[in-house]
């Protein structure tokens, strides 16, 4: 087996790549000890297993941030048999510099010049093979979302592969020696002659030296450990006299090296560049958000379209399979308890999870669509400003936005954002965003209870989300967004591509499929859980474990001001929120429908008046104010269980509003108490 | 002179980058280096200052610019 890194700034296409080569042969985990997401694939060429590892992208090699530090260590101890670089034709001159930072490692390396299709119709003209003999490593042209070039990548894989062609930086060291300050050159030469007895395994000396320069973390403490103190105390002055910009001696002269392999190499006269005018409207600060919204709004009403039906679809065919259970059951005779089971658990998880898949492919499209044809990064630029308030990225608005629609398929779409802090944060943010069904549930309580002051329950629920905000940013922020590493906005807005549409779809596809298999896995998980505690022979709920445990920590409850109806109806709000509604319809009215946790019972008509005969006023605020940040519903569990990859934190997220929804509700009932 | 004090349209060439390595580091990796060749397509004033450089479309937050010493070119 051969492995393969895939190395590329941001929107090179590296992705693209990555899918089209791998398909359903990926595997996506995280880096070990690291908060960040390593995925792998696998192809077959020939006789020959490839494995293709999608490193992190960055736009250089400097260790600066988590996933950069992944990147840079792969590569650097040399673990692949090919890196494979991938560069965007149309904007060569600046994604070759990450050619130039890996010239000086010692691994055998192809170079992929994607979007060529791009670059054409910029003018640009790109003599692939010049640049070829130039860099004498095997260079490839072509366009990754293009099925057809495939063969040719193949082909040039294998050259790569028997060649085993390195690239050396003996070209920007000469680049350097000539062009460099003097003193400053001088200061190169001296540090290389001090870490001249060390062991540079996979690197060249120079390489290491300049990274050294650039006061990169991973190289400095690396030197540090290897040299003697008095050897460290000379480099160290060399590298104060530097200063912070003591890293742009050779950062100037890689780009000189690839302006001058591509003034042999490429023309194409630069045309006059001007915003087009829809980017004119696209980046501006109060249309360009106006234009976002409306985009976004396009994309929930198409999330509903598409989901709607699928949903209609599921829970009809769920009617009609349940009478047809029970029947099976009583015809072979089996216990009653049996058909429940196949009913709630099995057919019940599948058909939530299946109807919510609606919302997951809806989002993961248009998200892909934006990124795809580069709009994306125009939104990100317009919300930056509200979002840097927290420490997330632009990008973060989309999916949190989304969340409106449902939390669970907008958990996928943080998939958007480039770091794993940022995506852990935005999830924690999501959670506490509304999705329809919750917002129907608390406005439906409130003026159940509060009559016409119900749209002020708008307005607080509001003003708490923001609330919650601030409180996840003081816990979570720093941890997940180290401040150091945020570097403020500067950011590329990558030139609008055609969709691709048929890499899109098949991607989508896939991640939905495994996305569906992870949550169901999760909602079957939790039915089973509920079905058992809320189970009773003839349906009554008092036969129930839920109530025996739910009577018994009633004092304890009753601290929240949830006496046992309200804390089981919570407990269902858990599993979703029409459940919530089921499960009160049952606990406060004699209806003769079986209690289950986890059933879709209509809210009966006279529920309203059953609460309000029952629940005081206090215990009504506290219960709506739990509903507000209860758990978002076992869908969202699934898929952020599924995008972490790490049932820690999502144990650790269902927690934290496990204790803000019960810690509001008791603020609430107390002060309720006190002033009522 | 900073990067947001010129205007649309106008070119200009980057001259200096004051700040951390990780920010220099940050803004060389993008595409501005010292000497660089640059033009500014929009500065309203309040949003970042877009650029375009190498081939590439850069949005800068205007606090970052202030680190960023250029000259009219």
């Amino acid at each position: 087996m051969r492995t393969i890194a895939l190395l590329g700034q941001p929107n090179s296409g590296k992705s693209t790549l990555f899918n089209a080569l791998t398909g359903s042969h990926q595997h996506v985990g995280n880096w070990p000890g690291k908060t960040v997401e390593r995925a792998e694939g696998f192809f077959t060429q020939g006789e020959e297993l490839y494995r293709v590892v999608d490193l992190p992208g960055s736009y250089g090699l400097t260790a600066n941030s988590a996933e950069e530090v992944v990147t840079r260590t792969y590569i650097e101890h040399g673990y692949a048999d090919i890196v494979c670089i991938i560069v965007d034709a149309s904007q060569l001159e600046r994604s070759l510099y990450m050619l130039a930072e890996f010239a000086g490692v010692k691994s055998p390396v192809m170079l992929v010049l994607n979007m060529m299709d791009v670059a054409e119709q910029k003018g640009k003209k790109i003599d692939v093979q010049k640049i070829e003999k130039l860099l004498n490593i095997p260079v490839l042209g072509f366009t990754a979302a293009n099925l057809d070039g495939y063969p040719k990548f193949f082909e040039t894989l294998s050259r790569a592969i028997e060649k085993k062609a390195k690239i050396s930086s003996d070209k920007i060291r000469d680049i350097v020696e000539r062009e460099g300050e003097k003193s400053r050159v001088e200061n190169l030469k001296k540090l290389e002659d001090l870490i001249a007895a060390l062991k540079f395994d996979n690197r060249e000396k120079f390489w290491v030296a300049s990274k050294l320069l650039e006061n990169d973390t991973l190289v400095r403490s690396e030197v540090e450990t290897a040299v003697t103190p008095e050897h460290w105390k000379r480099i160290k002055e060399i590298l104060d006299a530097e200063g912070s910009d003591g890293g742009l001696l050779t950062g100037e002269a890689k780009y000189r090296f690839v302006s001058e392999v591509l003034r042999e190499a490429s023309s194409g006269e630069e045309k006059s560049m001007k915003l087009s005018r829809f980017d004119k409207i696209a980046t501006h600060r109060i249309w360009g958000k106006i234009v976002a919204f409306f985009i976004l709004v396009l994309t929930l009403a198409v999330s509903m379209t598409i989901a709607v039906p699928i949903i209609a679809g599921c829970f009809g065919l769920q009617h009609v399979a349940e009478p047809l259970v029970v029947q099976m059951c009583e015809k072979f005779g089996w216990w009653p308890s049996v058909a429940s089971f196949v009913n709630s658990v099995i057919i019940g998880g599948l058909s939530v999870t299946v109807a919510m898949m609606g919302f997951v492919f809806a989002i993961l499209v248009t998200f892909g669509l934006m990124e795809d044809t580069g709009y994306l990064a125009r939104s990100s630029y317009v919300f930056d400003s509200w979002l840097s308030r927290l420490g997330l990225h632009g990008k973060a608005f989309m999916p949190l936005f989304s969340g409106l629609a449902c939390t669970g398929g907008a958990v996928c779409g943080t998939r958007v954002l480039d770091t794993r802090g940022q995506r852990l944060f935005a999830m924690v943010l999501l959670w506490s965003i509304p999705c329809g069904s919750k917002v129907a549930v608390v406005l439906f309580l409130a003026s159940v209870f509060f009559g016409s002051a119900a749209p002020l329950f708008g307005v607080i629920y509001v003003a708490m989300i923001f609330a919650s905000f601030w409180l996840s940013s003081k816990l979570f922020g720093n941890k997940l967004m180290p401040v150091n590493e945020r570097v403020g906005m500067i950011m590329e807005l990558p030139p609008y591509h055609k969709p691709h549409w048929k890499i899109l779809f098949k991607t989508v596809i896939r991640n939905v499929w495994s996305v569906f298999k992870k949550a169901i896995a999760v909602i079957w998980f939790v039915s089973l859980l509920f079905w058992i505690i809320s189970y009773s022979k003839d349906g009554n709920v008092e036969h129930s474990i839920l109530y025996t445990i739910g009577n018994a920590i009633e004092p304890f409850t009753q601290i929240f001001g949830m006496r046992w109806q309200l804390f089981i109806s919570y407990i269902g709000g858990i599993f979703s929120k029409e459940a919530s509604l089921g499960v009160m319809s049952v606990v406060f009215s004699s209806t003769s429908d079986a209690f289950s946790l986890i059933s879709r019972n209509e809210a009966g008509a006279n529920l309203g008046e059953m609460m309000r005969a029952v629940v005081t006023i206090p215990e009504a605020l506290a219960f709506i104010f739990a509903s507000m940040f209860n758990i978002p519903c076992v869908l969202a569990m699934g898929t952020t269980y599924r995008e972490t990859h790490s049932l820690k934190w999502m144990l650790a997220i269902a927690g934290y509003y496990f204790a803000i929804s019960l810690g509001l509700a008791f603020v609430v009932y107390h002060i309720a108490l006190w002033v009522l | 002179m900073c990067l947001s004090e010129l205007q649309e349209n106008q070119k200009g060439l980057i001259r200096k980058i004051n700040g951390d390595s990780r920010f220099i580091s940050r803004v060389v990796s993008m595409g501005l280096p010292p000497s660089s060749p640059f033009l500014v397509l929009q500065n309203d004033g309040r949003s970042p200052v877009l650029v375009y450089s190498h081939d590439t479309m850069i949005a800068i937050n205007r606090k970052e610019c202030m680190q960023i010493d250029v000259e009219m070119a």
